[in-house]
């Protein structure tokens, strides 16, 4: 990727000493994490090691023990914050893609905006119809999520996600419920979401993916983060034993 | 045939007493249908005292049976309020408790069902609508809800039918409903015993049929629509 001097761009997400716990199981230990502007971070590591947890304190659908999360200079640690509004600003986009059942593809798109009154529903349907085209999909605003496939419902997903308008994205193993030939298709269209200067947290297993795209690579394992760098760093000179026995294992 | 004599001289009577099983059976259906809704949707909700508030209800309703649930309300209520000037006959009489009986009742078992249909849809619905800025309320209304909807359905409709035929039991405090209207021509025809039951056996399950054939009409449209 270009480079993109990103260290010189705001904060877009502050993450200072988050810990978080299921029961008795302490899943997230002091992760400290600053991701800035356009940035495209990638967090890989072992599964159970915290990574999906991480992305899930960002928009508070799993709520932090304890720390610090600050995104768009809102503290959403903080009890009195309206989440909601910080979440209008956050996509997410899931495994299992989560497409709306009960709705159409083009309702499922416009459906945020509109009952967030960001937008009439008039302009909300021209909207969802670029975003259905960006992704590849506008013939199909007026079927069910059931007879998509996966790779599909995915790229609806994404184009959900950003009829939001959102500054930042999240992606949660956005490839790993599909099928090896739909992967590519969800891969080109991040590809282009990253260049066209999305900040973006993507938890992924596709190595290959955050080599080409990534700014930077967090490696986490046990709930902390052990290692972080560029790709280069991380794939092709690796310092720390897991991270190195790690990507022996994947690569 | 005196069956066919039975169901031909007695077919006014019988015709005001399923107006008032029906009439019964709607009235608590709907309200029923309401307070299933909150209570289930109290059940499902993450605030402690509104969980517990639903849990009580539904315990002491599938706890007790219903005749002794009508008795409470009808006489008991009546007779607790009664200093306070409070008269069942001020608000529609014996009818009226007896909606509110059956209500309640039903009410209990369908928020049961509501429980069960939105915690069988996937909690990544959920996810999806409250990641994009909705509020639970919306995500519930808009979202989850529709989807537990179609799993409610059967249900609900079981339900339904259940509860028509438990007005049988409001008789006791004097609707002349189906099952009454059958008691008071016993009384008065004594021999005929055994026709005039029939008749009205005749009536709840033509209701009944009536109303799961309906059911199964709108359960295949919307399941097509699906």
């Amino acid at each position: 990727m270009e480079n993109k001097n990103l260290s010189e761009k705001p904060v877009k997400i502050s993450v200072k000493g988050l810990r978080k716990c299921f029961g008795e199981l302490e899943v997230l230990k002091d992760m400290n994490v600053e991701v800035h502007e356009g940035e495209v971070v990638c967090l890989i590591g072992p599964s159970g090691s915290g990574k999906s947890t991480f992305l899930r304190c960002l928009n508070k659908l799993e709520e932090a023990n304890g720390g610090e999360i600050i995104v768009d200079g809102n503290n959403i640690t903080d009890k009195k914050i309206n989440i909601n509004k910080v979440r209008e600003n956050i996509g997410m986009v899931f495994q299992h893609f989560n497409l709306f059942s009960n709705l159409s593809i083009l309702n499922n798109i416009t459906l945020a905006p509109v009952e967030l009154k960001l937008m009439s529903k008039d302009e909300a349907k021209k909207k969802a119809m670029e975003l259905l085209k960006r992704v590849g999909l506008e013939d199909k605003a007026n079927v069910f999520p059931r007879q998509l496939s996966g790779g599909q419902k995915q790229r609806c997903a994404i184009a959900r996600s950003l009829a939001m308008s959102p500054d930042i994205m999240l992606f949660d193993e956005p490839t790993s419920a599909l099928d090896p030939e739909m992967v590519g298709e969800v891969l080109d269209v991040m590809k282009a979401l990253a260049k066209d200067g999305m900040t973006m947290i993507v938890v992924t297993h596709e190595m290959g993916f955050a080599r080409e795209v990534a700014d930077r690579i967090i490696f986490m394992d046990g709930g902390y983060i052990v290692e972080e760098g560029t790709p280069d760093e991380i794939f092709n000179h690796a310092k720390e034993e897991r991270t190195i026995s790690f990507l022996n294992k994947v690569l | 045939m005196v069956l066919l004599e039975v169901i031909t001289s007695s077919f006014n009577t019988f015709m005001a007493a399923l107006s008032e099983t029906v009439k019964l059976a709607i009235v608590s259906l709907i309200a029923a249908t309401i307070l299933g809704v909150i209570f289930g949707l109290f059940t499902v909700s993450k605030v402690r005292i509104l969980e517990w508030i639903s849990k009580i209800y539904i315990g002491i309703i599938r706890g007790t049976p219903l005749l002794v649930q009508t008795f409470i309300i009808y006489y008991g209520l009546a007779q607790t309020l009664r200093p306070y000037g409070f008269q069942w006959k001020q608000i529609g009489g014996p009818f009226t408790a007896g909606a509110v009986a059956l209500s309640l009742n039903a009410g209990a078992y369908m928020a049961e069902i509501v429980r069960g249909g939105i915690e069988s849809v996937d909690i990544g619905q959920m996810e999806a609508a409250r990641s994009l800025g909705l509020s639970y309320g919306k995500a519930m209304r808009k979202i989850v809800l529709p989807q537990a909807f179609f799993t409610m359905l059967p249900a609900i409709i079981n339900q339904f039918i259940i509860s028509l035929k438990d007005t049988s039991l409001i008789s006791i405090i004097g609707i002349r409903e189906l099952t009454q209207n059958g008691k008071i021509l016993v009384a008065n025809a004594t021999a005929r015993s055994m026709p005039i039951w029939l008749t009205v056996a005749i009536y709840y399950l033509v209701i009944c049929t009536v109303l799961s054939k309906i059911a199964q009409i709108v359960e295949r449209k919307v399941s097509h629509g699906k």
